[in-house]
């Protein structure tokens, strides 16, 4: 009797699941089926689920309407240093605001907390002019110098470093390990799968940001994917959505391949945390 | 994930102000309103030697975006003085935040798109410069009904460019099976009698129906014009909606709604103008509003003969225009903006603007060009664009207030509440004026 009402439960947790995964994932498969579709398909009603033809000339014209070579390459340089940037910074801010009291502390570490709060959107003036005197608008610096430090990831790692047991560092100190030396050779490896989330988040945000290299940068040299995928959109009506889709494809595909890979220490950090 | 960016951007902000070792984000007060106030940083003179390089930022993507790039590059060859340096910029509200930013911190455009209701704002900040010196009775070339938002203050601070206007587009096909002028509806009395007998029912469910507009602050516009209103005061300082101009075009929508004559488009913004289109080339609906630019791209797709027709009349016949214009920005040395106007002028010149027309679908800018061979030629083939050109002679201007950009989306929002029930018609308006009145006195 128990046994057939675990199994029922697990059944009916799995068409819950399932019911969740579809609606997360129908936009992204909707988006592939129009990345294939003719633009005639594309505006078919009652659509239609897969493409009747398969248009593979999309990508290729979306590759082809920009340099998204360069593109392709700035967005890496962007994500991946801004990326090391916020670990450089992160990893420190974090462990003192973890394992040290000083003075102000919680003023400071209030701080951190404030910038959560308020969207870029509201600040990127005062950036934008402060970057231009010192020359750096229209450089790839701009694009990554001003997420050197994110709040996020010292707050995320903060909660972690925090979980460490004491005892791991006191025997450490008893050992004469130096602060430095705990801090990246004991605490990182032990918020490892914490790091990795956020890692995937960082890389994510930036790699999909669209405002920010907008603003700073003019000319294609210094421009990321999503400008280039935004600059396929027409203003004023007549847009291609299936070229546009396929740029779009053109543009998660990193991510997903990302995300498959580091999966595993997803799950992991998320478990960690709920615990 | 969207904290991320708060995060970056604030922490950047707070550390530079935290360390003290570099000056800077506080200071930004100051400069942010240079943005919105005058700026009369001295231009610094380049040197006369060597060509003048100039930037210009425009603001369309995909095909159009190219034949720009092409037409830039093409002044750049016949131009051996003057270097012009194109950069897409977004759609034109990225643009507006953009040159804004850029005029604030002194690395702005000297020539730039400016959608049409924005001049006003950008003129009142005193970030254009007047074209008056430049043009010398030049602007006389332009067609009259696309001049109508280029001045503020009785001094020229824009040039047509890439121009657009509502349109009545029908299915000729499903006009002719109803036993109805195919050349459409003239009047809003007939739009209602033709809506009426192209809309189906099965049952209690319609399956068609007769006419579908985004509710959209542009296609009001035209109806309040088309009831002898107007948004705006002659002073531009107080909206004038809440009069029986102002309430006609929500009674008329939504008295078709209510008869389930007119579909009310779902979806956010530009994603209704989607969908009234959608709707129409799937013959779920025979008639709508939208703008030219979508004549290109509706032909090729439509199963049916397609036409386009004048906005129905009320009192009177009216439509606005839409799309952007040309701007010179006054932070520029004198060598730049002398180049800058000889780069306007030749991009709005016959010569380009007719190519421009038949690549881009956007409407030519000069009188000269409509008589022109080429354009004959296309609008034979093509009749439908000539409707467009032919509809300007009724062209009003987009409400001219620096505060418009805001305000119409106050608009736009208790149009929206009206026509889904959440008010009547008169608290619409009232709530909209209350709203509007205290954007207009900023």
């Amino acid at each position: 009797m128990y046994r057939v009402v675990l199994a029922s439960r697990k059944t009916v947790e799995w068409i819950g699941l399932l019911i969740v995964a579809f609606l997360f994932v129908f936009p992204f498969l909707w988006m592939a089926s129009t990345a294939f579709k003719t633009m005639p398909e594309v505006r078919q009603f009652p659509p239609t689920l897969l493409p009747e033809t398969w248009e593979w000339s999309n990508f290729a014209q979306a590759w082809e309407s920009g340099p998204f070579l360069m593109y392709t390459w700035n967005s890496i340089l962007v994500a991946v240093g801004i990326l090391i940037l916020q670990f450089l910074t992160a990893v420190p801010a974090a462990y003192a605001f973890a394992r040290y009291k000083f003075p102000g502390r919680n003023l400071l570490f209030g701080l951190v907390l404030i910038v959560l709060m308020i969207p870029g959107q509201v600040i990127f003036l005062p950036i934008y002019v402060q970057l231009s005197g010192w020359g750096l608008v229209n450089t790839l610096w701009s694009l990554i110098l001003p997420y050197a430090a994110s709040a996020f990831g010292i707050f995320l790692l903060r909660q972690a470093f925090m979980q460490v047991p004491d005892e791991v560092i006191e025997a450490a100190r008893l050992d004469n390990a130096s602060e430095w030396k705990i801090m990246w050779t004991i605490m990182v490896p032990m918020a490892k799968p914490v790091l990795v989330t956020f890692g995937l988040f960082s890389f994510i945000y930036h790699w999909n940001d669209y405002f920010w290299p907008l603003i700073m940068t003019n000319s294609d040299e210094v421009r990321t994917l999503p400008i280039g995928i935004s600059s396929l959109h027409m203003s004023d009506g007549g847009t291609l959505w299936n070229v546009m889709m396929a740029g779009n494809m053109i543009l998660i595909l990193p991510i997903l391949v990302i995300f498959f890979v580091a999966q595993r220490h997803i799950i992991k950090a998320f478990i960690y945390q709920s615990k | 994930m969207f904290s991320m960016k708060k995060t970056g951007t604030i922490l950047c902000a707070l550390t530079i102000g935290l360390s003290g070792v570099l000056a800077g984000c506080g200071s930004s007060g100051k400069e942010q309103s240079a943005s919105t106030g005058s700026t009369s940083q001295p231009a610094a003179s380049t040197a006369s030697s060597g060509p003048v390089e100039i930037d210009f930022w425009y603001a369309l993507g995909g095909v159009r975006g190219k034949t720009i790039e092409d037409m830039v590059k093409k002044f750049n060859e016949i131009h051996k003085d003057i270097i012009v340096k194109p950069a897409y910029q977004g759609a034109y509200q990225e643009n507006h935040s953009k040159v804004l930013a850029s005029v604030a911190a002194g690395n702005n455009p000297d020539v730039t798109m400016v959608e049409i209701a924005s001049i006003a704002a950008f003129a009142d900040a005193k970030v254009l410069e007047d074209l008056t010196p430049y043009s010398q009775g030049d602007e006389k070339k332009y067609i009259p009904g696309l001049m109508k938002n280029s001045y503020w203050n009785d001094k020229l601070y824009a040039v047509p460019f890439n121009r657009s206007t509502p349109l009545l587009y029908i299915n000729r096909d499903m006009l002719k099976e109803a036993g109805l002028d195919s050349n459409g509806p003239k009047t809003w009395d007939e739009l209602v009698s033709f809506s009426q007998k192209l809309s189906k029912k099965e049952g209690d469910k319609i399956t068609r129906y007769g006419f579908s507009t985004p509710v959209d602050i542009w296609f009001y516009e035209a109806l309040v014009f088309q009831g002898g209103g107007n948004i705006l005061s002659e002073n531009g300082k107080e909206l004038t909606i809440n009069n029986e101009a102002g309430k006609a075009p929500l009674e008329l929508w939504s008295k078709m709604v209510k008869e389930g004559i007119m579909k009310n488009p779902p979806g956010e913004n530009y994603n209704a103008w989607d969908v009234a289109e959608q709707d129409f080339l799937n013959q779920k609906v025979g008639m709508i509003f939208t703008s030219t630019g979508s004549l290109t791209e509706l032909k090729k797709n439509a199963k049916f003969d397609m036409g386009a027709a004048f906005l129905p009349a009320n009192k009177t016949s009216g439509t606005p225009t839409g799309g952007a214009n040309l701007v010179m920005l006054a932070k520029s040395t004198d060598a730049e903006k002398k180049a800058a106007w000889e780069f306007m002028k030749w991009m709005t010149d016959t010569e380009q603007t007719v190519p421009w027309s038949i690549a881009s679908g956007y409407m030519p800018v000069t009188t000269e060009a409509i008589d022109s061979a080429e354009m004959k030629a296309f609008y034979e083939k093509e009749p439908n664009f000539k409707v467009a050109v032919d509809q300007l002679q009724y062209g009003y201007p987009r409400p001219m207030a620096p505060g418009y950009k805001e305000l119409q989306d106050v608009i736009q929002k208790e149009l929206q509440r009206a026509m889904l029930g959440q008010a009547t018609v008169d608290e619409a308006m009232q709530a909209a004026t209350e709203k509007g009145s205290k954007l207009l006195k900023k």
